[in-house]
């Protein structure tokens, strides 16, 4: 046997199993997003919403058992900085949507203030990001893939095209559970870190599955269309051009259908009611303020429940036919 | 070696390969029956039954043939209309993808992952086949090594040259030790030099790591260098599956002579001789006939003529020769 032989040599050894190869899509597509300078600063500006929030309940919970802070709690809910400020506070009591008022029994509320904070968080700050994240990684994943004819080497190998789209969405719940489910769970867990007794967990002990439903329904359906956009081009560009156009169109356009209700109160819920699929932003929302159990019972619908699930079907459907289909070429 | 005796039947609705194998202990390593698959109302492969054996088999065919097609549908990248059989004695097409776990594949298009390094993408390659992360990069390096390349491999592979993306697929294809190599086209792009290289990796490959080889290449010189056995498929249709030998075996037995100079005076004493002589030029000559007798006569001719002579082969068929036959051949028929 030679000291040092650079020709090849025989391999045998354990094989991982078939069924989880996607992970080897997912992990390689997170170290290659992972390389991008922007996205590092984008995920780190992500997080100062969580450290806003965090604040919010640190201060709920001091105002439970101090009366400074109780004092200050209360400047809190006036500011404009505050998850449950002045106007969210009015359009929820026009609404009849229980709203958090500084009474003396303020632990009562902790379970209202934890989702009120936590639907802020997730409703305004975490879906900006998410639509700029999402636009900037989810456009390259597949069409870097088509242009380059890099499925075939994937495809090569015990893997099924809907295990390439699911490795490839791996990413984007990676990147996506980073921005709010684990920072909304950090948020959760340091509200009872501040609590001063044990009840603030069964108080709250249904918030985290909460999040994990809010979290599923902001990525499931923005995952789907953004790689289905992906899988149609071979130009990232036009995929990102999609992307945000479908966001700012449809927020315009929602803004512009419901614009009356400025002038008009009373019309202002039928007129959101109506016109709200149309816009993905209001729709999530929407579906947020369900999830966390913040939206009155006479404003409950299931059209935003089935249009999320027709666009996740279809979203992920089209992204798998399309890779399937290049393999045909 | 296998030794394989073998006949082939066509006509021109079907194409019927039968493959008799004299040592059935070594199994095949793809048996397939009945492989159709058309797009859009054309047949890519109709009905093709085909046997490889062990070892380096060229396939062959002009462009349009359905080379790529049949090399997909063994993959299960494509869906067949109809087909069954083995491959790697697996059930195809119900198996195909733990059958893709012991195929190793060098396509035919430049492809790679944007972004990765070379190491990384044939990291990747091998993490795909199932190696452990840490097993995957030192193999990855083994097989860059066996690969000639370099330090290289530290850079993204959109800066490579074609030369060096062909040996970035074939480490890739190397790097899970497959039992099966499927090389199409693998030496486009390469230099002299590198090709022969190339070759000399898949003859080793195959002679001493028993590795059984699938090269489907328009470079006939390859074939000859490399493949025991050859497969030529016209329009979707297996026309020949025969072994290199036997395809380069002429008709009639015979021997090439080269001289220095004055063929045409040495085929001339030759036909004195009443052997049968066939001159081109000024240095080449065929004589037909039992090869040790006439091998003696034209020693004698070339002495008595004083005409100097160069080499004396066995005559040969040349594989263009054979190959031109029966794609032409396929024309007409189409005609």
């Amino acid at each position: 046997m030679p000291i040092l032989d650079l020709g090849y040599r025989k391999w045998a050894g354990g094989r991982s199993r078939e069924w989880m190869r996607w992970s080897v899509v997912a992990t390689t597509g997170i170290s290659l997003v992972w390389r991008g300078t922007w996205l590092k600063r984008f995920l780190l500006f992500a997080t100062f919403p969580a450290i806003v929030t965090m604040f919010g309940v640190g201060l709920f919970e001091q105002s439970t058992r101090d009366e400074n802070y109780r004092a200050m709690f209360n400047g809190f809910l006036s500011s404009r900085i505050s998850p449950i400020g002045p106007r969210n506070r009015m359009n929820r009591s026009r609404d009849r949507v229980p709203i958090i008022a500084p009474t003396a029994d303020i632990a009562t509320q902790r379970h209202l203030a934890w989702s009120h904070m936590l639907l802020w968080y997730f409703r305004y700050p975490q879906a900006l990001w998410i639509v700029i994240v999402i636009g900037l990684v989810a456009p390259r994943l597949i069409s870097y893939d088509l242009r380059s004819r890099g499925y075939l080497l994937y495809l090569s190998r015990p893997l099924s095209p809907q295990g390439y789209v699911f490795g490839k969405s791996c990413v984007l719940f990676f990147l996506l559970a980073m921005i709010t489910t684990f920072p909304a769970l950090a948020i959760y867990a340091f509200g009872l870190l501040l609590s001063n007794d044990s009840s603030a967990f069964i108080q709250t002990w249904d918030i985290p599955f909460r999040i994990l439903l809010a979290t599923a329904v902001l990525v499931l359906p923005t995952s789907a269309i953004a790689l289905a956009f992906s899988s149609l081009t071979q130009e990232s560009r036009f995929a990102a051009f999609a992307w945000f156009a479908v966001w700012i169109v449809g927020w315009v356009t929602y803004l512009v259908l419901t614009g009356s209700a400025m002038f008009n109160e009373d019309d202002a819920l039928k007129l959101q009611q109506r016109w709200l699929l149309i816009s993905p932003y209001h729709v999530l929302g929407h579906l947020q303020e369900e999830i966390f159990g913040l939206l009155p019972e006479n404003r409950h619908q299931v059209g935003p429940w089935i249009l999320c699930s027709v666009v996740s079907i279809a979203g992920f459907g089209i992204a798998r036919s399309r890779v399937a289909r290049m393999l045909r070429a | 070696m296998v030794k394989l005796a073998l006949s082939s039947v066509g006509d021109r609705e079907r194409s019927v390969t039968i493959l008799v194998r004299l040592n059935s202990q070594v199994p095949n390593v793809i048996d397939i029956f009945g492989l159709t698959k058309h797009y859009a109302g054309n047949f890519a492969l109709k009905n093709v039954d085909l046997v490889v054996p062990v070892g380096v088999t060229g396939l062959l065919g002009p462009n349009g043939s359905g080379k790529s097609t049949f090399i997909k549908a063994v993959l299960g990248l494509v869906k067949v209309d109809t087909g069954s059989g083995t491959v790697l004695g697996k059930p195809w097409p119900r198996n195909v993808k733990s059958i893709r776990d012991e195929i190793g594949y060098l396509p035919e298009d430049d492809c790679y992952i944007l972004g990765l390094q070379g190491i990384e993408s044939v990291q990747m390659m091998a993490r795909l086949s199932g190696l452990p992360t840490t097993e995957a990069l030192r193999r990855a390096h083994e097989v860059l090594d066996f690969c000639d390349v370099g330090q290289e491999r530290y850079r993204n592979v959109e800066t490579y040259s074609t030369g060096m993306r062909q040996k970035l697929k074939f480490a890739q294809a190397l790097v899970h030790d497959p039992k099966l190599i499927i090389l199409d086209e693998p030496t486009t792009g390469l230099d002299p030099t590198q090709r022969e290289e190339f070759l000399d990796r898949i003859h080793a490959l195959a002679h001493r790591f028993e590795k059984s080889v699938l090269l489907s290449t328009h470079i006939l010189h390859d074939v000859q260098q490399v493949c025991e056995h050859v497969i030529i498929l016209v329009r979707g249709q297996i026309r020949l599956v025969d072994t290199l030998a036997n395809m380069q075996r002429p008709s009639r037995s015979g021997i090439q002579v080269r001289v220095v100079r004055d063929a045409a005076r040495l085929a001339e004493s030759l036909r004195n001789e009443n052997l049968e002589v066939a001159c081109d030029n000024d240095t080449d000559l065929i004589v037909q006939g039992e090869t040790s007798m006439i091998a003696k006569t034209v020693w004698a001719a070339s002495k008595a003529q004083k005409i100097l002579v160069e080499r004396i082969d066995e005559s040969r068929n040349s594989l263009e020769h054979s190959f031109l036959e029966i794609v032409s051949e396929k024309n007409h028929a189409h005609s």
